[in-house]
């Protein structure tokens, strides 16, 4: 009885080392791991819960066959030069913090095994996480950071599907000189002394601070004065001191880069102090999720963003029409500039390892460099995805662009999105200047 | 101007707030001697119940403030009968750890019931209203309403310690505590309940904080702080050394408006290129490291 005991002990043992030394390699062919980190909880917790849903709805299309959907991955369940492997993913919640981001991000790697990783929204966290991505060589695939810095480290293991905020800030002062030569739908010419005044406040962060330079650089070029220029405290409980140094200059355009709760908070306290500006415009993030329109309401009448994906977008593009039809019966929402980035992230990682046939991380790396996604497969309205190998900007999507919206209240009393840039795509005439609160 | 006397009249109202928000930690600290590291998340803990219970009731959210001063009495109660009177009994290193555990803990459980997500009020009789008082003068609805209930629970507590037998017996307890047991003062009970005074301040003040700040787990750091500014100034022990320091660091606070003010009207070009308001709060700690090399004691203070 005893002899049989030590036996099956040393059955066990040896089937446990058997099973370490099997190389992950074999297990491959089945499932496809992909880590994405998201901030899931904190103070950008609701751009998570978008992300996440975006994310996960591409994998289903991904996984199964979709016939009636226009798009490759909806043709195949799974990744057909992989013999049919099915796309996993395994959320992990940073929440905003670039040191618990770049030890999910090792634990992923280590622990989960996983093919390739993707996230993380604040650009804080993508550069600590792009940093661990490149040591261990695992294809990182970032869908919604916009800090230029981020594809300019030379990284060879990072691709970024968004634009980044040099385009966008740049969009914004194409958009204010637009207006000055009459260019905006449904606002005539507007005297450039009339707006020439900006102050700009901008989460202290990693990308706050990127924006905020890119602001200075921009408003300098475009002989705007930047009176003046704050960067505040990230996940900040009290902005009243904040908005009265903003106020005090008396801007013309106040501009913004503000995380979910902080954009609320700022929304709030402009408003408590009767701020007055005529044009106010926040940089995405969270003045676009939907928790934003969803608290604040009316208040956001007139209010600005730059953005890729608005429901209205649909209107052009089928393929938006669909995909957000089925967002919408998933998650109550219609897609979002971060939920339609996130879905276009895991887009770009099907149709990458789908030219890899392989999920070894050079050949997906290999795939990575001389990918291009035409426009119709895409949900945003980008001329396509091809990522820049050389230059400055190594691994940028260098077909992706922008837009700038504005929140409108409509005939029927509800609150909606329309693009005013660029100026052809524009869907409605522009609300100027913003309604006094 | 209109940026100085705003400055001033946001410094003054918050200032009020402050007063409460120490009031609690210098009443504790002069009855047992004893510094309480979750001072911030006996408010973190208020400012959820106020939050809470407005939604839950959808009673107006200023009028919470008797719920989260009932929470704050039970829980200061609580803590001292449960973790703190063994504590005493140890060293002195023994009570700066464990409020500092007891810190760790109530901020976890706040992260396991409520997430980490921000959580703001967005409703309420007095939310997002302000009036304009000439001279581009801005004031905010809420924060005039919460100072003015602030002051009123400040006066209702320097009442009671001041005007009544159960003032004097703490008092006493505070001064000598042999001696009051001698008197025949329970002691043991003052303890317990200078613990649920000082909790039912604090949440009160949070349950009104919680009308334009927005409340995560976390949020308790920032307020310990201030309030340890606010006690090192006024003087430990002293209430009426609360009151006047609280003033004080709201002014503290604004010191990046008063900064506006003189750019400004001076038109200083190299003022304006400070990002003052980018280090708002760093002030306070300036503030509080000044006192503690200049006047350990506080202006008002009378233990050491």
């Amino acid at each position: 009885m005893k002899e049989s005991r030590k036996s099956l002990r040393r059955l066990s043992l040896a089937v446990l080392i058997a099973a370490l030394l099997l190389p992950g390699a074999l297990f491959a062919a089945d499932e496809i791991k992909i880590g994405v980190l998201f901030p899931l909880t904190g103070g950008a917790a609701s751009a998570g819960r978008e992300l996440r849903a975006g994310a996960e709805l591409a994998t289903d299309i991904a996984n199964n066959v979709m016939p009636d959907l226009s798009m490759t991955m909806a043709k195949n369940a799974g990744i057909k030069s992989l013999g049919g492997a099915k796309i996993t993913l395994i959320f992990k919640d940073h929440e905003g913090n670039p040191t618990l981001g770049a030890d999910l991000a090792k634990k992923l790697i280590l622990d989960d095994k996983v093919h390739g990783l993707m996230g993380a929204y604040h650009s804080s966290v993508t550069k600590a996480v792009s940093g661990v991505a490149e040591q261990y060589g695992i294809p990182l695939i970032n869908d919604s950071s916009t800090s230029p810095d981020l594809t300019q480290q030379g990284y060879k293991w990072f691709w970024r599907t968004t634009p980044h905020d040099v385009y966008f800030t740049k969009d914004l002062f194409e958009f204010l000189k637009g207006m000055t030569e009459g260019k905006v739908k449904g606002v005539k010419a507007v005297p450039k002394k009339d707006i020439v005044n900006i102050a700009a406040a901008c989460d202290k962060t990693e990308w706050g601070a990127a924006v905020l330079e890119l602001i200075e650089k921009f408003s300098a070029d475009h002989k705007f004065k930047l009176k003046k220029s704050i960067l505040y405290a990230s996940k900040a409980t009290d902005l009243s001191a904040e908005v009265r140094s903003l106020i005090a200059v008396k801007p013309d355009a106040m501009l913004f880069a503000s995380y979910s709760s902080d954009a609320i908070l700022m929304m709030k306290t402009l408003k408590d102090q009767k701020a007055a500006p005529k044009i106010l415009w926040g940089q995405n993030a969270g003045f676009e999720v939907p928790e934003f329109l969803n608290t604040l309401g009316e208040t956001t009448n007139g209010v600005l963003t730059r953005t890729i994906f608005i429901p209205k977008v649909a209107q052009t593009k089928p393929i938006a029409a669909k995909i957000n039809a089925m967002f919408k019966a998933k998650t109550g929402n219609d897609l979002s500039g971060a939920s339609a980035r996130a879905f276009t992230g895991i887009q770009a990682w099907v149709h990458i390892l789908e030219k890899a046939g392989s999920a070894k991380p050079e050949d997906i790396q290999k795939a990575a460099n001389s990918i291009q996604i035409p426009a119709e497969e895409l949900v945003v309205p980008w001329a396509g995805i091809k990522f820049a190998t050389s230059g400055d900007d190594i691994g940028q999507n260098v077909l992706g662009s922008g837009l700038i919206a504005q929140y409108q209240k409509g005939k029927d009393g509800k609150m909606d999105m329309e693009i005013v840039y660029p100026f052809n795509l524009a869907t409605a005439n522009m609300i100027y200047p913003f309604p006094k609160f | 101007m209109d940026i100085l006397v705003g400055s001033v009249m946001s410094g003054l109202l918050i200032g009020m707030v402050l007063a409460l928000v120490a009031l609690g930690l210098t009443i504790i600290f002069g009855v047992m001697d004893i510094v309480n590291f979750a001072h911030g998340e006996f408010l973190m803990i208020g400012m959820y119940t106020g939050l809470l219970t407005a939604q839950a009731t959808g009673m107006d959210p200023l009028f919470c403030l008797p719920v989260a001063a009932a929470v704050g009495f039970v829980l200061g109660v609580l803590c001292y009968g449960g973790f703190v009177k063994y504590l005493l009994r140890g060293p002195m290193i023994a009570q700066l750890l464990g409020t500092f555990g007891l810190m760790l803990v109530l901020r976890n459980l706040a992260l396991l019931f409520f997430g980490s997500e921000d959580r703001a009020l967005h409703h309420g009789l007095l939310v997002g209203k302000s009036f304009e008082i000439g001279m581009d003068i801005i004031i905010s609805a809420t924060k005039l309403a919460v100072a003015v209930m602030a002051v009123l629970s400040f006066c209702g507590v320097w009442l009671l310690m001041n005007r009544t037998k159960f003032g004097k017996a703490l008092t006493a307890t505070a001064l000598n505590r042999q001696g009051a047991r001698y008197m025949g003062i329970p002691t043991e009970r003052m303890n317990a309940l200078a613990w649920g005074i000082g909790g039912s301040t604090v949440t009160a003040a949070g349950a009104l904080i919680v009308n334009f700040w927005s409340v995560t787990p976390y949020v308790g750091l920032i307020f310990t702080m201030i309030a340890f500014t606010v006690v090192a100034l006024g003087g430990f022990g002293s209430v009426p050394g609360a009151f006047f320091a609280g003033l004080v660091v709201g002014f503290i606070m604004e010191i990046p408006g008063f900064w506006d003010f003189f750019t400004i009207t001076f038109d200083i070009e190299w003022m304006s290129d400070v990002p003052m308001i980018s280090f708002k709060y760093t002030w306070i700690y300036v503030a509080y490291f000044v006192i503690m090399l200049i006047s350990p004691r506080g202006l008002f203070g009378w233990k050491q």
